[in-house]
Parts: structure tokens; C-alpha cells; sequence
């Protein structure tokens, strides 16, 4: 049951009768007010029942965040009479509902009516409405029947994954790097691609002699053209992608929390090696594995790393880095690049980090991606005013740190990959890109 | 807008209908419904029946009440009458030999009515008259404020008042009017000052006596005992078996009399308000339905990450920790100048300091002052240490690389050395 605003004005408009009711303006006015409940009262049992409604949902399952989906939400009427109803969709503010959250529909005995809404999510993770709430109002409008619905619904938000802008340049420096030059030094684990003619700037010990001998030169006859082999990079490489969920990943930096830093250069890093024919697992962690991507090949991998990273939000918990091992080994038995996405913020917050590496270190390449806040590096060069100079003092200090664990890792037989938001998936993919270029993957 | 083959279950609603959430209330209901007929049984109980507090109220025993008087009265075998009408005072007096009280608390006797009290045939004590009353009820009488001192004489041959002796200070006074119309009408004053104001008038006519007493102080509970108050009142009052106690009521007031504030507002007024108050209600219903349940936003954690460093910033303000502070500049400075001068991650501040004074032309000891020995002394000092440092900085970069136009905002050592490098 519910009043309307046209049940107030007609409440209001009794003192029209009331003033020219003169001597038995007192009776006027019960007579008024029972009157108008009266009606009300009629109006609101004469309202076609928000019970007798049957709701359907058609909501496709996943969106990435930022684009918009359509929630469509069917109501059939049952009953047997006309329901004319304001409809609200019980989804939270940050599911991004466009426009009024309020439909009106009528749908009169035995039809159904569809509501179509656009939703903008501008939050990761699963967005839910429990509920639908039906106002259905009477013929006169002056009162309604009101009643919540269960309607479940659910919309996964996967993160955005921006930074595939990066991909292409970076899939084309893959491509290069195949066979096309003779970058790839000789050694252990290299493979024979192909045979191609010697160009300046060719490191020399990749000239084939005997390739060369074969081979004339077919527009100076009688001379030898110096043939070079070329390698390719190692494919079926595994790569295992750590982040870090705990509490240092909930910091905001440059209105990006480090988390979602950390799954945008991971999805960059799984597409690139995905191409270039590596295994990626990827793994979620603080205290226990919170997202965790395995055995997956090709062009599921995305699909299902944004899946499992969706319902990934940062805790207030401090990381246990000492299980970390043990994970890592039940993804991959063999030499793996480990990537770390974890900040390097001060000594006391990376200790457990930095105990746990020459463990890892030993058995696998170690590489700790680390976000760096853009507003440091500003702030130590502000010389304002004396303030500006304490604070430009502190950010020196956080900088200091940085480079001084950074330091410690390296020393500890990891590396290091360290850049602002927006520039450490890129700056994580050409590190990779390096690492399968040198050959050390 | 399509008929759909939806199925033909009705949603589960979530909310209760009406009638249960009614059910769902009843005690509250039940408590606020026995509320509200307690406090409607205790108004009918008690206050319809007590007129609280009206000034010589017969049955008032509050200070300004005159139940004391009554009381003594009935205890020497006077009738009381407490009568609200003029109707029922003239009935009453009229009925036995009486005296008659009149007090207008509320102003409502109009010219008509004091007239016919006027003529009744009984004696007629009038308590605090209008200017109106005096001029019908005793004509040539006059109010003359407030006596200034006791009034310890009666004066007059009055038998009450001689009985009296003598009355308190402070009283309301009555003069006669000088054209002598009242003196010929038979009125004398009692308790007179020296300049002719009484606190008593009263005259013997052909209908009975007629007395004036213009302040109530004299009936009062509060103020009866007083000198002689007690003695006049009961002498003037107990003179007859009955006494009609009569303070014109609602009965009444009737057009002709002055219009209360009620009077003159239209009938309509008080529903229309009522109306309003009801309309103001249901609109306030109207906007406090809720449009279904809330909704929980599940917010995630997020930590603003620059805190650290601001906090760590107030720290070295607020704790004068200048020389700490300015060696964070320093040895970022000192490590930048290494990279800038080649000299490796490994290279001691001294070698710093003298590759920094051959690429300058400074004085060793001065840019060692600057990035090592100076203690600032003070605020000023210590902003003054950290551009000095930022010059040197940018004189060095100048000096190794011309070509390098960027300012010194943040080239620092490449935090991502290639690995490439290293093979």
C-alpha cells in the first residue's frame, strides 16, 4: 500500500468544501477526509495485484567495464486485472543504470510488457539485483499496491583491459623478433630457424660457412654471398603470473588502485605470451590463492583470466609471501618466469617478499613488477615554499626506498620492472619481449 | 511490447503484503492504539472537569482562587451558589434573600445584562468592575488607581467596614465623581486616603445595597488573611443565608459582547487548518514510502597511496627534522650526480663531490658543504640548502650534457635497467 501525490492534492482540495460549508465546516471537513481515504482506500483494492506478476530477466552474463549492456526485464500479468505499475530495478548505483530507474508500464490480463534499460558498470566484480519492485496504482491514482519481487540477476564486470592498445606494437616486435633476425644468440635451448643473407650490424659467429660455400652469388658469378643462420625463441615457455591482492594493492595510485594496474599488465603480458606460443598460469594472492588461472590455451586465456580476475577486490591483509612457493610449484614443475606484481614500498612492508625470493629465485626467473607513483617523483622536485620542501623531502625518502629494495631484489637474483600506472603494462610486456629476445626465458 | 511466453509463476515476493506487515506489528499497534485511549480516558477523566484556575474561582483553592472565603462562608451557614449565567445568578437570587457576588472575570457582560442585574433585588457586591460596569451598575463611581499606603480607617458608617478596622496597602481605589450625582444617589466611600480614594464604595438603594470593591486582593486566598480583608469580605458577603457567586461564563457572551479572536475568525478557520495539518501528514507519508528495499553498494578498499609520504613530510615539519630531511634530498641528489658523472652506483660521496667541482669549476669544499656538511639552522635555511642543491644538480647536467635542454624535474637513474645489457 502506498499514497500518491494526487491522494494529497485531493486531500488539499478539500478546503474548497470546507470554507463554503459555513456552519458545518467541521462535519465537511470529516466528511472530506473519510471521503478521500474512503476512495483511496477502493483504489488501492481495485489495483491490479504486483503479485500476480511473473518476471523474466535477459541480461547477457559478462560486460567489460566501461561499455554499455542492456538488462531486459519482462513482466507477464496472471492476474486478472489490469496492472498499470511504475517498475525500479533493484541494481546497485555502481551497476550505472542510464537514466530513471523508475519504468511505467501497463499490462493488462494475460500479456506481458518488456522494460529495457541500459547499464554503464563503473565498478569490476559482480554486480547484483536481488529484486524488482512493482508500484501498482489504481484507476483513480490515488493510491498503490506496492510489492518487492525476487528477480536474481547478476552481471559480471570483467576489468577493462586498456592496455591491449599496447598489443599490436608489441605483437609486431614478437613477430621480429621470430626468425626474421639473428638477434638470438647461440647457446642452450635456442632453435635452428632458417638460413638468410648476411646484413651489416650480424654478429659474425652466426655466419654459417658451410651455408655460405653452397650458395652463389648470382649476380657477380663466382662469388659467395655470406649466408647467416638464424634462431627463434623458444616456444611451450611457462610463465606464471603473481598478484598481489593483500592490503598494498589497495592503494589508489594516480585514481587507479594498484590491483587493477596489476590485472591490466597481466592480461597485456598473458596476450603477448599467448601469441608467442608460452603457457601462462596466473594467480591471484594474499593469504591464499583469490583468483587462480591454469592449463588454459590460446584465445580462452583472456576470456578466462578477466573472469577470474572480475571478482578480485584488494583486502586489508598483509600478504603471506612464505606460501608463495609452494604454489608456484603445484602450477608448474619446470624453469618458469615468475612475475610478481606486488609494490616495492618500504623495507618493513616487502620483508616477507624479499625472504621468500632466493627460495623462488633458485628454480625459476624472478620478475617483481612494481607500480610507481607518478606523484613522488613530482613532488621531489617542488621547492614552493617550505612545505613543499619537507614533502618533496619525504617523496625522495619513498623514492629512496624504492631503489634501495629494488636493489635488494636484484641482489637476490630477481629483477625489477618499476613504472607509473599507465606505463607498467607496456613496460612489462617489452621486458618480456627482451627476456624471450635474449633467450632466457 | 510484445506478449511473451514467460513463465506462468508468479515472481516469489520478497516484501510482506498489508495484512501481514499489520500482523507483524500488532504489538506496537496494540501499544500505540492503548496509548492513545489512555490519554483520551485521563482528558475525560480530568481535565473537562476542572476549570484550573480561574481568578476567584468559588472552588479554586489555587492563591488567586477565593475557595477559602467560600469555605468560611458555608461554615457559618451561608449558601454558596457558584453560577456561570445571568439567568441562573438571577434565579438563584431571586429565589431567597441573597447577596449577590459579581465578578467578570472575562469581560463578557454587555450593557444589556449589567442592567438587569442592576435591578435585582438582592445585595449586589461588585469585584473589580470595568469603567462599562461601574458606569451601569454604579453610576458616578470612578476607578482611581492604586492607594498609596494602608488604609486604616473606615470612615464610614458601613458596618462591615467598621468591623474591618483597618486594610492592607497597595489596594485598588474608587473616587466619587465630583458633579455630586452619585452622592445624591446615596453612595459613600469607606477606607478613604487623603485624597478621597476609597476602597470601598457602597450605597443602600431600593433594590438592596449595592457595593463596589475594585481589587480582588480582598477575596484572593493568598491575600484574604491580611489585616482586615477576611473581616470586610465575610461581613459583606455573609450578610444573607444565600450568596450567589456569579462569574459571567461563556452563556453569556453573545455577539453584541467584544469579540474573542476566535469569534471574529471565520468559522471555517480552525477545519481548514486541521486540513492543512492532515494534508501536511499525508504528504509526509507519500514522500517517506520507500520505493522498495535498499540497495548495498559493496564498496571496495582503497587507500589514497600519497598518505605515506605526506604524513612522513609533517613528521620532519613538525619535529624539526631539517638535517633528516635534507639528507633525503642529498643522497637522492648525490645518486643522480653519480649517474649524471658516470661514475657508477658504487661511487663514494667524495668522489661525487670532486667529479662534481672538476665539472663545475666550484670549490670542492663548498659543494661538500652543500651535500654533506651544512646543518640548516632553520626553515628558511634548509628551502634555501634544497634549491642550492637543485642548482648544482642542474649546473652538472648542463656541464655533461649541452645538449640535454630537459630540466632537472626527474631524469633520474633509469629504474629499469635492460636486462639486455647484461649478457
Amino acid at each position: 500500500m502506498a499514497l500518491t501525490v494526487r491522494f494529497v492534492v485531493l486531500l488539499a482540495l478539500g478546503i474548497v468544501p470546507v470554507v463554503l460549508a459555513g456552519d458545518a465546516a467541521w462535519w465537511m471537513l470529516l466528511g472530506w477526509v473519510a471521503l478521500v481515504a474512503a476512495l483511496a482506500g477502493l483504489d488501492a483494492a481495485l489495483a491490479g495485484s504486483p503479485r500476480a506478476l511473473a518476471l523474466e530477466r535477459r541480461l547477457p552474463d559478462r560486460v567489460r567495464l566501461g561499455e554499455p549492456v542492456v538488462s531486459t526485464l519482462v513482466l507477464s500479468n496472471i492476474g486478472s486485472r489490469r496492472v498499470r505499475a511504475t517498475v525500479r530495478d533493484g541494481w546497485p548505483p555502481s551497476a550505472g543504470l542510464v537514466g530513471d530507474n523508475r519504468a511505467r508500464v501497463m499490462v493488462p490480463p494475460g500479456e506481458g510488457r518488456r522494460i529495457e534499460t541500459t547499464l554503464v558498470p563503473w565498478r569490476r566484480g559482480d554486480r547484483t539485483s536481488e529484486a524488482v519492485t512493482v508500484r501498482s496504482t489504481g484507476l483513480l491514482g490515488l493510491a498503490a499496491r506496492q510489492a518487492t519481487l525476487a528477480a536474481p540477476g547478476r552481471l559480471r564486470v570483467l576489468p577493462p583491459f586498456r592496455s591491449r592498445k599496447h598489443l599490436p606494437s608489441r605483437l609486431a616486435r614478437l613477430r621480429e623478433l621470430d626468425g626474421a633476425t639473428p638477434v638470438a644468440i647461440r647457446g642452450r635451448g635456442t632453435e635452428f630457424d632458417s638460413l638468410r643473407e648476411y646484413v651489416d650490424g650480424d654478429d659474425v659467429r652466426s655466419i654459417d660457412w658451410r651455408a655460405t660455400a653452397r650458395r652463389n652469388d648470382p649476380a657477380v658469378p663466382g662469388a659467395q654471398r655470406l649466408m647467416v643462420r638464424t634462431w627463434r625463441p623458444e616456444r611451450d615457455r611457462r610463465i606464471v603470473i603473481v598478484a598481489d591482492a593483500s592490503r598494498t594493492a589497495a592503494a589508489r595510485i594516480a585514481d587507479e588502485p594498484r590491483l587493477d594496474t596489476a590485472f591490466e599488465a597481466s592480461l597485456l603480458l598473458a596476450a603477448l605470451a599467448g601469441h608467442a606460443g608460452d603457457r601462462v598460469d596466473f594467480l591471484a594472492w594474499d593469504r591464499r590463492a583469490r583468483a587462480r588461472v591454469h592449463g588454459v590455451t590460446g584465445p580462452k586465456l583472456t576470456v578466462r583470466l578477466v573472469d577470474a580476475m572480475a571478482g578480485v577486490e584488494a583486502e586489508l591483509i598483509e600478504a603471506d609471501w612464505a606460501g608463495l612457493p609452494a604454489q608456484v610449484r603445484s602450477l608448474t614443475a619446470s624453469r618458469s618466469l615468475v612475475v610478481v606484481l606486488t609494490p616495492l614500498d618500504s623495507p618493513g612492508a616487502s620483508r616477507g617478499l624479499l625472504a621468500m625470493l632466493p627460495q623462488l629465485a633458485r628454480d625459476h626467473l624472478v620478475l617483481v613488477a612494481s607500480v610507481l607513483d607518478p606523484a613522488l617523483a613530482t613532488a621531489s622536485a617542488d621547492r614552493e615554499d617550505v612545505a613543499a620542501v619537507y614533502r618533496a623531502a619525504a617523496a625522495e625518502r619513498a623514492l629512496l626506498d624504492h631503489d634501495r629494495l629494488a636493489a635488494a631484489v636484484r641482489r637476490l637474483g630477481g629483477d625489477v620492472v618499476a613504472a607509473a600506472p599507465a606505463d607498467l603494462p607496456p613496460a612489462l610486456a617489452d621486458r618480456y619481449l627482451a627476456l624471450k629476445a635474449a633467450g632466457r626465458l | 511490447m510484445s506478449p511473451t511466453t514467460a513463465a506462468a509463476r508468479p515472481a516469489e515476493a520478497v516484501s510482506p503484503t498489508f495484512a501481514a506487515s499489520l500482523r507483524r506489528r500488532r504489538v506496537w499497534i496494540g501499544l500505540a492504539a492503548l496509548l492513545v485511549v489512555a490519554a483520551v480516558g485521563l482528558f475525560a477523566v480530568q481535565g473537562g472537569s476542572r476549570p484550573e484556575g480561574v481568578p476567584l474561582g468559588a472552588d479554586n483553592a489555587a492563591p488567586a482562587g477565593a475557595r477559602a472565603l467560600v469555605e468560611v462562608l458555608r461554615d457559618h451557614g451561608v449558601e454558596v451558589v457558584p453560577v456561570d449565567s445571568l439567568d441562573d445568578a438571577l434565579t438563584a437570587a431571586e429565589a431567597r434573600e441573597s447577596t449577590v457576588l459579581l465578578h467578570d472575570v472575562g469581560l463578557v457582560l454587555d450593557d444589556e445584562r449589567r442592567e438587569r442585574l442592576a435591578e435585582v433585588d438582592a445585595d449586589l457586591v461588585v469585584v473589580d468592575p470595568t469603567v462599562g460596569a461601574l458606569a451601569d451598575l454604579a453610576p458616578g463611581v470612578r476607578l482611581a488607581g492604586t492607594a498609596d499606603g494602608p488604609l486604616q480607617d473606615a470612615g464610614c458608617e458601613f458596618s462591615p467596614a467598621v468591623q474591618a478596622g483597618e486594610l492592607p496597602d497597595g489596594l485598588a481605589t474608587l473616587s466619587l465623581d465630583a458633579e455630586a450625582e452619585a452622592e445624591a444617589d446615596g453612595w459613600t466611600t469607606c477606607f478613604a486616603d487623603a485624597d478621597d480614594r476609597a476602597a470601598v464604595a457602597t450605597m443602600l438603594g431600593s433594590d438592596g445595597r449595592r457595593s463596589v470593591v475594585p481589587s480582588t486582593e480582598l477575596f484572593a486566598n493568598e491575600s484574604i488573611d491580611r489585616d482586615g480583608s477576611a473581616a470586610l469580605a465575610i461581613g459583606m458577603l455573609g450578610a444573607h443565608e444565600r450568596l450567589v457567586w456569579y462569574q459571567p461564563g461563556l452563556d453569556d457572551a453573545d455577539a453584541a459582547a467584544a469579540p474573542t479572536t476566535s469569534e471574529l475568525a471565520p468559522d471555517w478557520v480552525s477545519p481548514v487548518v486541521i486540513l492543512l495539518i492532515v494534508t501536511t501528514v499525508a504528504a509526509a507519508i507519500v514522500a517517506g514510502r520507500r520505493f522498495g528495499p535498499l540497495v548495498v553498494e559493496p564498496l571496495p578498499v582503497e587507500v589514497p597511496a600519497a598518505e605515506t609520504s605526506l604524513g612522513r613530510a609533517r613528521l620532519y615539519e613538525r619535529s624539526g627534522g631539517r638535517t633528516h630531511a635534507l639528507d633525503q634530498l642529498r643522497m637522492g641528489a648525490i645518486g643522480r650526480l653519480a649517474g649524471l658523472l658516470r661514475l657508477g652506483r658504487r661511487a663514494t660521496v667524495a668522489e661525487v663531490v670532486g667529479s662534481a667541482a672538476a665539472a663545475t669549476g666550484r670549490a670542492p669544499a663548498e659543494i661538500e658543504a652543500l651535500l654533506v656538511a651544512r646543518a640548516p639552522q632553520s626553515d628558511t635555511e634548509f628551502a634555501e640548502l634544497a634549491r642550492a642543491i637543485d642548482a648544482l644538480e642542474a649546473e652538472v647536467r648542463r656541464a655533461t650534457r649541452p645538449d640535454d635542454v630537459r630540466r632537472s624535474t626527474a631524469p633520474r637513474p633509469d629504474p629499469n635497467p635492460s636486462q639486455e645489457d647484461r649478457r
